[in-house]
């Protein structure tokens, strides 16, 4: 068993993402779970890139561009719904 | 060589970052400090592993790629950051309360009563 860059690396991210499971399960307010939403988001972003960096192959940064766009209108639709009603 | 340690340089440094934003989404004390340390510190560390995708790779298909990941997420992270702010202070979620000023609900209240 070797412990290379990828495992190091792969711990430290999953270590990362603890604080917003716990902002999303514990958040006092709902746009709080929204943040730990978005900031769990842009954490997966990174363990993609981190996987892409280290093996240097390309299938997943798609799917860390989708990923990130996902996000993007998920964060834009429900702040609109909270602040006005309506999405559109 | 000096490619290589420039690019896990940019990497570690990135990956660091992101650590440290997550760390003050659990430590800060409001929706908006919050948003300060998640917006800012985590995009920057996702650009920084972007970055080093790029010097590692060179400009092929997979860096033009990353570099297209990170420049994404640099764009809409204010955009989303500012519409998640405003839905807060209009949703009602008050401020911590160590915090001395409220330049926006002042005005907001103010054209409130104008009207």
């Amino acid at each position: 068993m070797n412990i290379g860059i990828l495992q190091v690396a792969m711990v430290f991210m999953a270590l990362a993402m603890i604080p917003c499971m716990y902002r999303i399960l514990v958040g006092p307010t709902i746009l709080d779970r929204v943040v730990g939403l978005d900031a769990m988001t842009t954490v997966m972003v990174v363990m993609l890139g981190v996987y892409s960096f280290v093996h240097e192959s390309v299938f997943f940064l798609d799917v860390a561009l989708v990923l990130s766009i996902i996000s993007f209108l998920g964060t834009v639709a429900i702040s609109k719904y909270l602040d006005e009603g309506v999405v559109f | 060589m000096i490619r290589n340690i420039l690019s896990f340089s940019f990497f570690a440094g990135g990956m660091i970052f992101l650590f440290l934003g997550m760390l003050g989404l659990l430590r800060l004390p409001d929706v908006y400090n919050r948003l300060h340390a998640t917006t800012k510190i985590g995009i920057l560390g996702a650009f920084g592993v972007m970055l080093g995708i790029v010097m590692k790779v060179g400009f092929n298909s997979m860096g033009i790629k990353a570099i297209t990941v990170g420049m994404f997420l640099m764009l809409t992270a204010p955009m989303a950051a500012h519409m998640m702010s405003r839905a807060a202070h209009r949703h009602g979620v008050g401020l911590c309360k160590e915090s001395i000023v409220d330049e926006y609900g002042q005005s907001y209240y103010k054209d409130q009563e104008k009207e």
